[in-house]
């Protein structure tokens, strides 16, 4: 059997091209299960603040937000092999946008109840954004979409501002996760 | 340099599925029969075929059952499937290098 070098070649490369697809099915999967958990989270974060009194309320986000964390810690645990260094870099992404965030809307200016809510949600989908220009259309379409989305509910939504913007994120992110665990 | 191409890997849709099921980021557990369909672009037979010339070779096991009530086929590679696709992916490197 002849076999040349651009026969090699092209065989090679077809091999390159479904090793990246495997890799990016495989991130797509894990990143859809997180934005589903995600989503969930926002319907407890509403219910919770419905149920609790007065300051605690207040404060119930910082629970909710640290069981997000980890358990997106544990579901990138759970996705490949031991890698405490990814484990460590998903951390510090976190503490990073905590840090940057918290700086902008309570150190340098004081936001108001709807306008923190929309920071918080748009800082995290800007990181989404901005994950799609290595991982895929997918991320870029997710952050941009959501974050129209909620700036139309902040703009537009009026006293049904609070159930609305739950229900955009927390279904948006459902319905994110699910089509990126089939892409 | 290695003896030459795999002749049951060198098929164009064979040399996929194998490359699918022995990617870094393939679950221990394989691929399902949809996934592989949307990485080798084949049809539903043209694929069932080229599985089963792969598992008569040895090269992957399959394995049938019902999920949520729908049957599924799952597809791995095995360990001699692994060395073979590896020896094959050698075979091509010595080509390019000009071996």
């Amino acid at each position: 059997m002849s076999f040349g070098k651009a026969e090699a070649d092209a065989e090679l490369a077809a091999i390159d091209e479904v090793v990246r697809r495997v890799r990016q099915s495989r991130i797509y999967r894990v990143a859809g299960d997180i934005a589903m958990m995600w989503g969930g989270l926002q319907f407890l974060q509403f219910a919770v603040t419905m149920l609790l009194p007065g300051q605690t309320r207040d404060w119930s986000w910082l629970f909710v937000d640290a069981l997000g964390v980890a358990l997106t810690l544990a579901m990138l645990r759970r996705a490949g092999p031991p890698n405490p260094a990814r484990l460590a870099r998903a951390l510090a992404a976190f503490a990073l946008f905590y840090g940057f965030g918290a700086l902008w809307a309570y150190g340098l200016f004081h936001f108001g109840g709807r306008e923190l809510a929309v920071f918080w949600r748009t800082l995290f989908l800007f990181g989404y954004s901005l994950a799609g220009l290595w991982f895929g259309f997918g991320f870029l379409a997710i952050g941009l979409a959501l974050t129209g989305l909620i700036f139309a509910v902040y703009l537009f939504a009026g006293a049904a501002f609070w159930p609305l913007v739950t229900v955009v994120t927390g279904c948006g992110y459902i319905v994110c996760g699910l089509w990126m665990r089939r892409a | 340099m290695s003896g030459g191409p795999d002749e049951i890997i060198h098929q164009p849709i064979r040399l996929r599925v194998m490359a699918a099921l022995t990617a870094p980021g393939c679950d221990a557990e394989g691929l399902d029969f949809s996934q592989l369909k949307k990485l080798t672009g084949a049809t539903d037979g043209n694929l069932g075929a080229h599985i089963d010339h792969l598992a008569r070779a040895g090269y992957v096991e399959t394995r049938k059952a019902f999920v949520a009530r729908r049957p599924r086929t799952t597809v791995k590679a095995t360990p001699e499937g692994r060395a073979a696709f590896g020896r094959h992916v050698a075979f091509l490197k010595e080509i390019i290098a000009g071996g």
